[in-house]
């Protein structure tokens, strides 16, 4: 007989029941004419000799100089030649100008680090009304206070955050675990990385590929150890991993890192991808510490119990039921991961019966967005591969890879209309970073990719709106000033749509704090219901849809501004 | 005549900056002799031999060729001098004077120059077309030195050789045939081009619809090939086809069972998963595969059995042990599957390697503060 196991690792097609809706979506790239026109640059071109050079950039979008309008951050990289190069990158914050042009203005902003950023993240720590920006490196992170000027000031040193040694920093998130009202920080490390000690490709048990030599790891080089800091409400951190237990899994290959309310129980939990290692699931116990729980829950392995890649992150209630679930991308030839939350303890991966498998990139940067606006959220995710050496080999696998949008049928499962989405999608890149957010004003969320060696993307929905929709932003008054894990219900038509204010999450991104909620057809929302991070419940009925309303906790009224050129360019 | 043990150290045995100079096949020979000349070698003093012997390692064959025919002439009983002087012709091609030293070599107590002889008298034997007695030479070789790696490169080689034969005699013979498209096909997998794969295999299917394994095949290539609904329907219609010609695959049926867990059906992927355990009831991939759907059924009395019987037959299958933890934690039995957890952590713990022990000195450092 022969032994069929080969179905069993490389088989994760979909099947799509449902008869399929058509795709009426028409996204473009107008990164350049939009202006986002930085060049990133993370490592060697061709070939990578190190780790370090295979991560990339994260991106944020937020609103930092209080306008209304989003702007823009990315990261940007170095090179291992970069004393003898010259070449001497700079961090990217683009000010959102307004009529669909930005500006890159970090330099006059006071974001002039160079080295290798990694992943940001945005929270208010110091509850100022701006928010501030953490940018991890591989080096140490830097906190970036929003003086509320349109510039920061680093405040890394002022904070009590270290600022010697070295760590490679790679996903972040801002939470108030303790629900003091002050956001703390979570930072993930990727790997204890000692680069005079670390062989070169080729030369070890994990330096090649499928034949050829590649830079070594992460398997072989030493696991590193994620941190907590938690917010003294001061202007200062102070580090309390250990004593929350964030340390007592041990070591893992951390990545993509994301806060949410998975048990809903009102306390922020934190889940973590990590690559070649378990997963990381942290439940919050209320009492300044959490529990992992990952193997036990069932997110940290895949359906089969094989160790996964894992990348980036992104967290929505997908099917409706009221529960945050989780999809993470992985590493190509495997497919990504859909973990469905059953009961807020356990999860099931259903990412073969959800139809995640129809190809299998090799995931970075992921979200949970509504493109057709109704009311399901539909799933994209950012690719390329790690190895500039495939390109051309024949290996199956290819360095540029397209960007996917998988279309939520509303039954629990997704089909893949990356081919029908218009020419953005389909364009192949060496993508890293993605974060979401509108970022013209039109309610619809606009996508923000950072390539590889590359300039960003910047995609657009030409096509015009299929379905009526409804932002909401959040500003904390008791709870932390950015409402990050604030958990918010859209009844429209019958129907609970339920979003979570995020921290992190993606491949070392910040998506917008604007929630957008598809609503179809209705022109009203019955019910707009806000649980705060510390636990106030507000609700207001009979909402208007097509705007953004602004509120404020504690607060009766909510702000509405209609969106502008709804549908238009 | 004064007797003396040395022996030489690896620069010694190391060809050095001769070697890239020899033609491929003398600078193996030299490669394989060199490696294997060490400190073990019991010297007679006998000046010629040992300049013979120098000259072969170095790869100056010719002046090694002279110099062991004048030792084997002074003494001809000395069986390092005959041995060497084997290998040397060996090295030059003249295989058919060398093989009676290299026979005698093969067979004396030295490992190392048994090692070598035997080495060069398989090389001699298939140069010689004398496919059968090569192979058993390098059974024999294998057998004593079952790690050492110029054997098992010369047993890689040998199979290579007699697989491009094969293929090449096959491609002339029978063009027609439908395994030619067969063996194309598999190559084209091989390198990971399934398109070509899958055409191919369709191309031997419309030679010989009723051969057993070409449809099987053709599905394995295009679920390799895509993953999209339409590639899964069609890898469907395949195994199915395969199903007629081959009613009593228990792989074909697990595979009939994955597609319908895919497509949601999950009583019709029950069916055929145990089809194929009725047919091979210790297959581990099927009896993992229908656990996890009565997991999914909360049917925990019969998926753990199940589990158990895939573990005994596969104990390392981590697939299993982790439907098991699943199934023990799902039933509330939290003890058993932390315990299967744990052995799920054992199994997928990095193998130690060179990179590995390379890296432990830096150990496992807690966070920098």
């Amino acid at each position: 007989m022969r032994i069929a196991v080969v179905f069993a690792s490389l088989f994760a097609a979909a099947w799509v029941l449902a008869t399929p809706k058509p795709s009426a979506l028409d996204f473009r790239d107008i990164a350049a004419q939009s202006g986002l026109t930085g060049r990133n640059v993370y490592g060697g071109l061709k070939h990578k000799d190190y780790i370090l050079e295979t991560t990339g950039n994260g991106a944020a979008i937020f609103d930092y100089d209080g306008d209304g309008r989003s702007d823009i951050f990315i990261g940007n990289g170095s090179t291992l030649d970069a004393s003898q190069s010259g070449v001497h990158p700079h961090l990217q914050l683009y000010r959102n100008e307004g009529k669909g042009r930005f500006t890159d203005v970090a330099v006059k902003a006071g974001l002039t680090a160079e080295g290798w950023a990694q992943g940001a993240c945005v929270g208010d720590y110091d509850n100022d009304g701006h928010p501030d920006l953490l940018v991890t490196y591989f080096g140490h992170n830097i906190l970036y206070r929003n003086r509320g000027d349109g510039t920061f000031e680093d405040v890394t040193e002022k904070a009590h955050l270290p600022v010697t040694g070295t760590r490679y920093g790679s996903g972040c998130t801002f939470l108030d675990y303790d629900r003091d009202g002050y956001l703390d920080l979570f930072v993930s490390n990727y790997v204890d990385l000692d680069l005079a000690n670390t062989p070169r490709p080729g030369k070890g048990g994990y330096c090649e590929w499928k034949g050829i030599p590649v830079m070594c790891g992460p398997r072989g080089l030493p696991l590193a150890h994620n941190i907590l800091y938690h917010n003294n409400g001061n202007g200062t951190f102070t580090d309390v991993s250990e004593k929350s237990g964030i340390l007592k899994p041990g070591g893992r290959y951390s990545l993509g890192a994301v806060t949410a309310d998975f048990d809903n129980d009102g306390w922020p939990d934190l889940y973590v991808a990590c690559d070649m290692t378990p997963s990381l699931l942290f439940h919050n116990l209320h009492n300044g510490t959490f529990e992992e729980r990952g193997v036990e829950a069932g997110v940290a392995y895949n359906f089969d119990g094989q160790l996964q890649a894992g990348m980036g992150v992104a967290v929505a209630d997908y099917d409706g039921d009221g529960r945050l679930d989780i999809a993470k991308t992985n590493f190509s030839g495997d497919l990504s991961s859909l973990f469905h939350n059953d009961d807020g303890k356990f999860f099931t991966d259903v990412s073969r019966e959800a139809g995640l498998g129809v190809h299998q990139f090799l995931g970075w940067g992921a979200a949970f967005i509504d493109v057709d606006d109704d009311g399901w959220p539909d799933l994209i995710e950012a690719n390329g591969h790690v190895y500039p050496e495939v390109e051309g080999k024949q290996l199956g696998d290819t360095y540029y890879q397209p960007t996917l949008l998988y279309q939520n049928l509303g039954n629990g499962k997704f089909r893949d209309i990356t081919e029908s989405a218009g020419t953005g999608f389909r364009t192949p890149r060496p993508s890293r970073g993605l974060a979401i957010g509108d970022l013209d004003g039109d309610g619809r969320p606009e996508i923000v990719l950072v390539n590889m060696n590359s300039t960003p993307t910047l995609l657009h929905n030409f096509a015009p709106p299929s379905g009526h929709s409804l932002n909401v932003s959040l500003t904390g008054t008791k709870s932390n000033r950015s409402a990050i894990g604030a958990l918010v219900t859209v009844t429209a038509g019958g129907r609970k749509r339920v979003s979570s204010l995020l921290g992190g999450s993606s491949f070392y991104s910040q998506n917008s704090f604007t929630l957008h909620f598809g609503v179809g057809p209705c022109t009203r929302v019955d019910q707009l219901e806000v649980r705060w991070p510390n636990g106030l419940a507000q609700s207001w009925t009979n909402v208007g849809t097509d705007r953004t309303v602004r509120a404020v906790e504690g607060r009766d009224k909510l702000e509405e501004i209609p969106f502008e050129n709804a549908g238009q360019q | 005549m004064e007797m003396r043990t040395w022996c030489w150290t690896m620069r010694d045995i190391n060809i050095g900056d001769g070697a890239p100079r020899l033609h491929g096949r003398m600078r193996y020979l030299a490669v394989i002799a060199g490696a294997g000349f060490l400190c073990v070698w019991p010297a007679c003093g006998a000046n010629l031999r040992d300049e013979g012997i120098a000259a072969f390692r170095d790869g100056r064959y010719s002046v090694a060729l002279e110099k062991l025919k004048s030792a084997t002439k002074d003494n001809a009983n000395d069986p390092d001098a005959r041995v060497f002087l084997g290998l040397t012709q060996a090295a030059l091609n003249e295989c058919k004077p060398a093989m009676p030293a290299l026979t005698v070599g093969f067979h004396l107590p030295s490992p190392d120059l048994s090692r070598m002889a035997g080495l060069a008298a398989a090389k001699c034997e298939q140069s010689a077309g004398n496919e059968t007695k090569a192979f058993e030479t390098l059974q024999e070789l294998e057998r004593r030195f079952p790690n050492d790696a110029d054997v098992l490169y010369a047993l890689a080689k040998f199979h290579m050789r007699a697989f491009n034969e094969a293929t090449f005699a096959m491609f002339q013979r029978t063009p027609a045939s439908y395994r030619v498209h067969q063996l194309s096909a598999e190559i084209f997998e091989v390198q990971a081009r399934y398109d070509e794969a899958a055409a191919e295999y369709r191309r031997a299917i419309a030679l010989n619809p009723k051969a057993p394994g070409l449809h099987y095949d053709l599905g394995r290539a295009l679920l390799m090939q895509s993953h999209g609904a339409e590639a899964l329907e069609s890898a469907r219609g395949e195994f199915e086809a395969e199903r007629q010609i081959n009613p009593e695959d228990a792989a074909t049926e697990f595979q009939l069972g994955q597609i319908a867990q895919v497509q949601g059906k999950r009583d019709d992927a029950a069916l055929h998963f145990q089809r194929s355990l009725k047919l091979s009831p210790d297959f581990p991939e099927a009896l993992v595969a229908l656990a996890k759907l009565d997991l999914q059924a909360k049917r925990y009395s019969d998926a753990i059995p199940a589990l158990h019987h895939a573990i005994a037959l596969q104990p390392s299958n981590e697939a299993a042990h982790y439907a098991l933890m699943m199934a023990y934690r799902d039933s509330g039995q939290m003890e058993k599957a932390r315990a299967e957890q744990q052995t799920l952590d054992r199994l997928q713990r990095p193998p130690e390697g060179e990179f590995t022990n390379f890296l432990k000195k830096l150990g496992e450092k807690p966070p920098e503060q």
